[in-house]
């Protein structure tokens, strides 16, 4: 494997992700049997999985947009990255078909006779329909789809033209395409996991999910530059000052995450309204109350007190444990608002979670490398490529 | 500045709001320091006089209520709070955009704070204090207000630690007391300066007494660098933790249009949103005054305005939401409650607000406007007139509007709430004309570490420039 620091380029890596994509199909057919053995459980966990790997893309979504928004310098350097994750949405498109095969089972509102019988659900039946809910998930891939080739594009066209004004035309088309993102990812999670229970109802939901998303965005983009680095790949281009900065978002975004999920555990508590607590008890039931604990612990209080010193953030070794450790929370926390719909009364894990996590991976993570090595890692004329490799945190 | 050049300082990492060619060290000391150092100017004395009589009338109102009870109000049986909260909350919304300056944009490393933090941060303690009025002399025995506090006592008698009332009494005193050793840490060095060009002995001696001794040696420098990372990091969660708990005050009710869960995100951009707009009032009729405009660039004033653009675009999706999930709730006194706001009795309101804060600031979009003094001015009074209303919208909609019909009222202000209102408006000017006659209005060292001058590896012109 040869790095070219000039282009910023990688070379004779021969077929890069062929592993990945054995692993990714292989699973995927392993999980087509789940199919017709429990087909139920196939979806859910389909769907668990799907949501942990689609949040991530749509986290590189953001980051680039933000990153264009703010007109940040830090992160030019990552920036690449980012893009290269947010290019994995049409992936994810191709991945939500089976989800709209698996309606039926996932989501009672799509049976009329459950409708009719159900005052609540009938109420909700002008949105939550079978139609609507197609139309509106080919919306939002269509507008994350070219929101990122947009600016996907714009960004390779500036590695070779040398242009500012691409940058700043990316910048105009970030300030829209966030609007956009904020509806989008918000009526997403209405739609996909929200609704499972369709009864019950949350104004912070779609942030709530948004912090998560970007969170794991955060952290895979850190595996990632870790990976790089131990291969000797832009190990002077991203310098720990870079890390630190990656550290103190995903700090400041576990704290955000927190903030999310209390702001709506705690009001719900404390009204103590049946309707609403009624989803809280359902993930306070039996075994379940584990998996609510987990959270609590594992996907705030521990990574905050572990992140929370300055120099920590310097520490390869302890982001990488905790950049892997948050992933795993973040998939746990999709599952803890996935499954209490199907398994009511305790956890029941079933391989079809971890086929599905691996199938649905192998193959993002396939794509992932096949486009990041066709490509300089870093967008290579950026202006302010030389700052930001300067930068001090 | 010509295309070419606009386009290295926006790409170059190099960007600055500040134009070094008109600064330099000595000159933003005599700037600043002149302010105070001049005769008092006749228009100060004219704005003191008006602030003041203000403040008068906001004593009067106070004295009136404690003479004669809360029923001078125009409160009724189902609006049972009215202005004095949303008073409250209002100012102590302003509050925020200070410290979010000082603290978050510090930590964010915007240098861009350094013109404006100084006066947002006195901007926010005088609207605390402006705030705690309110919930103070709302609890009718003013001379048992103290019972707020958590006073060990023979009786027993503690404060219910559940109600978000009680919280709101911590937090804000929290807040107030973090706010106010930050802004005087920052403050040591500049209080140092003045105290070294005094020329009276007795100026001398207080400005000595302040700066607590300051010499600008090294290792004095390291401390206080520290000391202002750490209060900056214990002020950051303070600007989204109180107003935080301000919005439990409505969201742990069960009131429908008060109980919704996206209450404590959405009271803490609104706060942000508001607090800016006032920031930018108070910044262009100050560099007006003081002739700042070479401190206090264009630059700044467009990125206040960005930021207010986007807070304003979160409380409009926080107004989205909640009307979306009133109907997708199917819960038909949530519904009820949403759909009164729009076109209920209180309709006017509700569109004044979603005017004011909504569309109004849409206006930002375009970037000649972003940097056109009078816009910017006049949008950011409304902002501050639109998020009153949304307090108010929130406030008294829901109340007079509840569960039973038969208590249903319509809740309007007597003189005496807006006697009280517009008085808080004196002591707040008050004591911020105090703060620009007397203390630097603009943190001279802070300017000073962001000018290119100050970074070791610069070059002098005319010398040696790669």
């Amino acid at each position: 494997m040869e790095f070219d620091k000039e282009t910023y380029r990688v070379s004779g890596i021969g077929n890069p992700g062929r592993n990945p994509l054995i692993i990714g199909i292989a699973f995927l057919a392993l999980s087509l049997v789940g199919y017709f053995i429990d087909s139920g459980q196939l979806f859910h966990s389909y769907l668990i999985a799907f949501t942990f790997w689609c949040t991530i893309s749509l986290g590189g979504l953001f980051f680039v947009m933000i990153h264009y928004l703010t007109n940040a310098t830090w992160s030019v350097v990552v920036r690449r990255i980012g893009e290269n994750i947010m290019a994995l949405l049409p992936v994810m498109a191709a991945f939500a078909i089976p989800i709209l095969v698996g309606i039926g089972n996932l989501y009672h509102w799509s049976h009329s006779d459950m409708v009719q019988s159900d005052h609540l659900l009938k109420g909700k039946s002008p949105y939550l329909n079978t139609t609507f809910f197609i139309i509106r998930m080919v919306v939002y891939f269509a507008v994350w789809i070219l929101l990122s080739r947009y600016l996907y594009k714009l960004s390779l066209r500036q590695d070779t033209e040398h242009h500012d004004y691409l940058l700043r035309k990316a910048a105009k088309a970030s300030a829209p395409g966030m609007i956009l993102f904020a509806v989008t990812i918000t009526f997403f999670s209405f739609d996909l996991l929200m609704s499972l229970d369709a009864h019950w109802y949350s104004t912070i939901f779609g942030v709530y999910i948004f912090a998560g998303s970007f969170l794991s965005l955060l952290s895979f983009m850190t595996i990632n530059i870790i990976f790089l680095r131990k291969r000797g790949i832009l190990a002077d281009t991203i310098t720990l000052e870079h890390f630190r900065d990656l550290g103190k978002l995903i700090f400041a975004f576990l704290i955000f995450w927190g903030y999310m999920a209390f702001s709506q555990y705690f009001l719900i508590w404390y009204g103590n309204i049946p309707e609403e607590t009624v989803w809280f008890l359902h993930r306070w039931d039996g075994s379940w109350k584990t998996i609510s604990l987990i959270l609590v612990f594992g996907h705030f209080v521990i990574p905050f007190f572990v992140l929370f010193p300055m120099e920590i953030k310097k520490n390869i070794p302890v982001m990488l444990v905790m950049s892997v450790w948050i992933l795993i929370m973040h998939w746990i926390d999709i599952y803890w608002l996935v499954m209490p719909s199907f398994h009511s009364h305790g956890i029941h894990f079933s391989w079809m979670d971890l086929t599905t996590l691996a199938g649905i991976g192998g193959i993002f993570i396939w794509r992932f490398l096949r486009i990041a090595y066709s490509r300089p890692l870093v967008s290579v004329n950026d202006p302010r490529l030389e700052s930001s490799i300067k930068i001090i945190s | 500045m010509a295309n070419g050049t606009e386009n290295i300082a926006e790409y170059s990492g190099t960007e600055q709001a500040l134009d070094p060619d008109k600064l330099s060290f000595r000159g933003i000391t005599d700037k600043i320091s002149g302010i105070t150092e001049r005769r008092t100017p006749p228009v100060w004395f004219v704005a003191f006089g008006a602030a003041f009589s203000l403040f008068l009338v906001l004593l009067g109102s106070i004295g009136y209520l404690i003479w004669e009870g809360v029923g001078i109000w125009g409160l009724n049986n189902p609006v049972g709070w009215g202005w004095a909260i949303i008073n409250f909350v209002w100012w102590v919304g302003i509050g925020h955009a200070g410290t979010l300056i000082s603290a978050i944009l510090f930590l964010l490393r915007q240098r861009w704070r350094t013109s404006i933090n100084r006066f947002a941060e006195a901007m926010t303690l005088f609207a605390i204090l402006c705030a705690l009025i309110f919930p103070g002399i709302h609890v009718g025995r003013i001379w048992v207000a103290y019972w707020m506090a958590p006073l060990p006592n023979q009786m027993s008698m503690w404060p219910n630690f559940r109600s978000p009332l009680l919280w709101d009494v911590f937090a804000v005193s929290t807040y107030f007391t973090a706010s106010l050793l930050f802004w005087y840490t920052g403050l040591i060095p500049d209080l140092a300066t003045f105290r070294d060009r005094a020329k009276k002995k007795i100026k001398k001696l207080i400005f000595g007494i302040l700066s607590l001794g300051w010499r600008g040696g090294n290792r004095q420098w390291r401390h206080y660098e520290l000391a202002y990372l750490i209060l900056a990091g214990i002020s950051t969660p303070l600007v989204l933790s109180v107003h935080s708990v301000v919005s439990t005050d409505f969201a742990v009710s069960i009131l429908p249009g008060w109980h919704t869960t996206i209450f404590p995100p959405y009271f803490v951009a609104g706060a942000i949103f508001s607090g800016f707009a006032m920031v930018v009032t108070l910044t262009i009729i100050a560099r007006k005054i003081f002739s700042l405009d070479h401190i206090i660039t264009l630059d700044h004033l467009e990125k206040m305005n960005k930021i207010m653009l986007l807070t304003g675009m979160m409380v409009g999706y926080a107004y989205s939401i909640e009307f979306f999930i009133a109907w997708y709730s199917g819960n038909i006194y949530e519904q009820f409650a949403f759909l009164n706001r729009a076109f209920g009795n209180y309709s006017w309101a509700y569109w004044i607000m979603i005017s004011c804060n909504v569309l109004i600031p849409q206006i930002f979009w375009v970037k000649r406007w972003r940097r056109a003094v009078p816009v910017m001015f006049v949008a950011s009074i409304i902002i501050n007139i639109g998020m009153w209303f949304e307090r108010f919208v929130i406030v008294v909609t829901s109340l007079s509007r509840d569960f039973l019909p038969a208590n249903w009222d319509y809740y309007r202000p007597t003189f005496w709430d807006i006697s009280t209102f517009v008085g808080s408006f004196g002591l707040f000017f008050t004591l911020f004309l105090l703060f620009i006659r007397l203390l630097p209005m603009i943190s001279m060292t802070e300017i000073k570490g962001v000018l290119p001058q100050a970074d070791p590896y610069h070059h002098c012109p005319g010398g040696h420039n790669e």
